[in-house]
């Protein structure tokens, strides 16, 4: 007459364990679903019963009540469809009781009795633990990135029961196919000319800095961005782990081995809301954009054209590495430490150069004021990209390939992290003095910036950051940052004062 | 009435609504300014032309109504608290070059002093969306001419305009700038040239065809215009568009025999196009101020020695790499033409940048005044 299964469902990219429990009296026939189920997994009532119908059971014409414990927290989505229909089988003595207590169920029903994949399976598998997952065939990689257990697989509810009773052995997994596709990594060779670019490209992604291009249309501002995550090394296996679970809970497609090695790149377009580029909506508090780039790269194109509000949002998860999403009805901790990238025009013409833009000073201001001040503080690259000339187009030499890059930037990146414990970019100011020691040109050099007022105070400790990692790149550097690496890093940071009204930035 | 003076209802006159060049000499041309106020005011019988003008759709309930709303009494006391001098075309005090003008305005509204428009004057005019280069010549060359005694007409404006005017003030004791507006003269337009538009009303003229309050609406900028090419001598077009003010400033200047002279600029510098232009039809080139004097019969041995440069002269790569930088040019593109690798173009450019030879501007490098003369032919 009773019943308790295990399942789990998500909120934000966090698996939740939930028992199905399942009570069957006598009284008027009717099927009740409480325990704060939403409008999907309420519907499940209708996909349950005819399932369990079409697989050849039997549908007990009596009064049947499902709840989803703890009842406070809100379920979401169709996982806890398959959980159900072991319930309501071993509440009507279909089912053997003690059949379930090493399983744990993460499918979606189909009216035929099909069992079908649901997104979120690496997180509700973690939720799972201890138990053998039982999945949708096409679910089982995710499910194996994170399960300690054997996963069992399925492809219609009649197996599941008969597995559980014993009748037949669970059935095979389908033949793995390991091969990994031939991912088609952009390649730094690709870019002509461009050498400051290319260098930044370096520096951001050896020191972990936010990378601004400034730059006229056409100069290759996003096939620069594009080649980001091929410097930068295979994710740490933590780092893997999580991001592949933010993957899982978005429903986005995971590769072929299941779990995320390689650094994430997503460059969601300009019209993006605030919500997709966070994270969030009403109840199901889906990861955003910038989660979904945890540990790789965001690439925001044409930066000045989001809206004042989306790119305010993005300045707390810079700082942080997290995102905390609160609704009214639940609240999540959403992982979100990426490497932004950033292209803007220099003006709304976008002619760039001086003497070929037609917009006027105050127009040039105004496109440039639409990125606050704070935001672009965050960068610690802003880099002017030109057009190459023709020449550098047709003749130039290929550069070095990424491979090349991707060598250097690792070994400045073990670096610096044996060092300072953190990449470049998080070095604390007041730490600076001992790890980022500067020589005495270096610091003549810094003082007469400042005494021309043409850095900040925030500015100068970027500056010294950005040198610190040019010296971790440089063979031939000490411990200690010399002038020329000052000089590099200030190359990297160009003044867009002359275009801000007088602010010094 | 009658013991006000004659400026104030000729002021009013002039700020009266759909009020024209044409119009406002028809009515006070010949006559004091009272009786056309008078004749408008209907308290006086109109002479058969304005009588004519009245006519006219309207004009004169305009006009009326427009007078009404601004009395002489009240022009007269505002024009006063701001320093104002009326000057009325057919009296002593109205400059005498502007008399002949085929164009002239009947009235103007001075703030500063007289002295200037009784000595030599070159006018100086180009696009408001300069280049670096165009503003350091702007401001070198007037700073020149108004060391030796040459008063620098222009119109206030953004960029070339403001330059010249900036270039004027910066000689302690030289010729005091004449400043030719659109706007009235307490309406300062841009705003962030209020500074610059006090200082020229100090240290020498600030004119304009219209009274105080008026705003600086597009189709007086031409107008405006004209009374620069009247003021000038010569004038100097630095750096212009395609099309643009001072191409309208330039053709006012040939109408009325001024020389025009321009500065050429690089072939493909869409803020020169217009200026070298101006030299393919056939206009004389100015590549500094001596050029200007010599066109005025000026003695140019009164110029002066060349100041002291007190900078740091660049050698070895440095000077190769400033030689590079006479047009705007890109990191990349510096290091690509001199051969050396990016870090040491930096430095070679962070040295140059310290001395003052260099100015950067979002990533485009270009040398600074002075940089070309002395490295060049010329030492």
């Amino acid at each position: 007459m009773f019943a308790a299964v295990p399942a789990a469902t998500l909120i934000g990219v966090e698996g939740h364990r939930v028992t199905v429990e399942v009570h069957i009296s006598n009284g008027l026939p009717g099927f009740t679903i409480v325990g704060l189920p939403d409008e999907v997994c309420r519907q499940a009532k209708d996909r349950v019963r005819a399932a369990i119908v079409s697989s050849g059971f039997r549908w007990p014409q009596k009064r049947v009540t499902v709840n989803l414990a703890p009842s406070s927290q809100r379920k979401m989505g169709s996982g806890l469809d398959l959980a159900i229909a072991i319930g309501v089988l071993i509440a009507d003595d279909q089912l053997p009781h003690g059949c379930v207590d090493n399983h744990g169920f993460v499918a979606e029903l189909g009216l035929d009795g099909s069992v079908r994949p649901v997104p979120g399976v690496v997180p509700l598998v973690a939720a799972l633990d201890g138990l053998c997952p039982v999945v949708a065939a096409t679910s089982r990689r995710e499910a194996m990135v994170i399960s300690n257990e054997p996963v069992r697989v399925a492809h219609s509810l009649r197996e599941v029961v008969d597995a559980l009773r014993g009748d037949s052995p669970w059935p095979d997994p389908p033949p793995d196919r390991w091969v990994e596709p031939i991912v088609a990594v952009a390649d730094l060779a690709d870019v002509r000319g461009q050498a400051l670019a290319r260098q930044a490209l370096e520096v951001a992604a050896a020191g972990g800095h936010h990378l601004l291009f400034v730059g006229p249309p056409g100069s290759g501002k996003t096939m620069l961005a594009q080649r980001m995550p091929g410097l930068l090394p295979p994710l740490d296996p933590a780092t893997a782990l999580t991001t592949t679970m933010v993957h899982s809970a978005a429903g986005v497609a995971l590769p072929a081995g299941g779990l995320i090695t390689r650094a994430p790149y997503r460059a969601p377009h300009h019209t993006t809301s605030l919500v997709a580029l966070v994270g969030g909506g009403t109840a199901s508090l889906r990861p955003g954009e910038i989660s979904l780039s945890h540990g790789g790269v965001l690439f925001l194109d044409e930066l000045g054209e989001f809206s004042n509000n989306v790119l305010d949002g993005l300045r707390q998860p810079l700082e942080e590495g997290v995102v905390r999403v609160a609704r009214a009805r639940a609240s999540a901790t959403l992982p979100a430490a990426f490497l932004l990238v950033a292209a803007t025009n220099p003006c709304p013409c976008g002619g760039g150069a001086p003497g070929a833009c037609h917009c006027d000073e105050s127009a040039r201001a105004r496109y440039l004021r639409r990125l606050s001040g704070p935001l672009l503080d965050r960068f610690d690259l802003r880099v002017p990209v030109h057009r190459p000339e023709i020449d550098e187009l047709l003749l130039g030499d290929p550069g070095e390939s990424s491979t090349v890059v991707a060598g250097r930037v690792a070994i400045a990146r073990e670096h610096a992290i044996a060092r300072n414990g953190c990449l470049n970019a998080g070095i604390p100011a007041p730490e600076l003095d001992a790890l980022a020691p500067l020589d005495a040109s270096a610091k003549w050099m810094l003082r007469t910036e400042l005494e021309r007022d043409r850095l900040t105070g925030r500015g100068y400790h970027r500056v010294r950051r950005v040198a610190r990692t040019i010296a971790d790149l440089d063979p031939l550097a000490g411990e200690t940052v010399s002038e020329a690496h000052v000089v590099m890093a200030l190359q990297f940071r160009v003044r867009l004062t002359p275009l801000l009204g007088g602010r010094a930035a | 009435m009658s013991d006000l003076a004659d400026q104030a209802y000729a002021a009013v006159l002039a700020g009266l609504d759909r009020m024209t060049v044409g119009r406002l000499d028809l009515l006070i041309s010949g006559r004091p300014a009272a009786h056309a106020y008078q004749m408008v005011m209907g308290d006086r019988p109109p002479t058969g032309l304005i009588g004519q003008l009245f006519d006219t759709n309207g004009l004169l309930a305009t006009w009326r109504a427009a007078a009404l709303r601004r009395p002489p009494e009240q022009m007269w006391e505002e024009c006063l608290r701001l320093g104002i001098t009326v000057l009325v075309r057919g009296t002593e005090e109205y400059p005498s070059m502007l008399s002949a003008d085929p164009a002239p305005a009947p009235v103007l509204f001075m703030r500063g002093s007289f002295t200037g428009l009784t000595g030599r004057r070159v006018g100086i005019v180009g696009t408001r969306n300069a280049t670096a280069s165009g503003r350091d010549i702007a401001t070198e060359m007037s700073r020149e001419l108004a060391t030796v005694g040459v008063h620098i007409v222009s119109g206030l404006a953004r960029g070339i305009d403001g330059c010249s005017h900036r270039g004027a003030l910066s000689v302690s004791g030289g010729a005091g700038p004449i400043g030719v507006v659109a706007s009235g003269l307490d309406v300062v337009y841009p705003r962030e040239h209020t500074a610059l538009w006090n200082a020229v009303a100090e240290c020498g003229a600030l004119l304009s065809e219209v009274p105080p309050g008026t705003a600086p609406e597009p189709y007086r900028f031409p107008m405006r215009n004209r009374i620069i090419a009247g003021l000038s001598e010569v004038l100097l077009v630095v750096e212009s568009r395609e099309t643009g003010g001072s191409l309208i400033t330039a053709t006012e200047a040939a109408l009325r025999n001024v020389l025009v002279m321009a500065v050429p600029g690089a072939v493909r510098n869409r803020a020169a196009r217009g200026t070298n232009d101006l030299i393919r039809d056939g206009c004389p080139i100015a590549t500094d101020a001596r050029d200007v004097l010599v066109a005025l019969g000026l003695d140019t041995r009164r110029a002066g020695p060349v100041a002291y440069d007190p900078r740091l002269r660049p050698s070895g790569t440095d000077a190769a790499v400033l030689a590079m930088c006479c047009e705007p040019r890109t990191l990349d593109q510096l290091a690509v033409s001199s051969g050396l690798a990016l870090a040491e173009c930096a430095m070679s450019l962070a040295r140059l940048e310290f001395h003052g030879w260099v100015r950067q501007i979002s990533g485009w490098f270009e040398s600074t005044s002075g940089a070309t003369t002395r490295t060049g032919a010329r030492w």
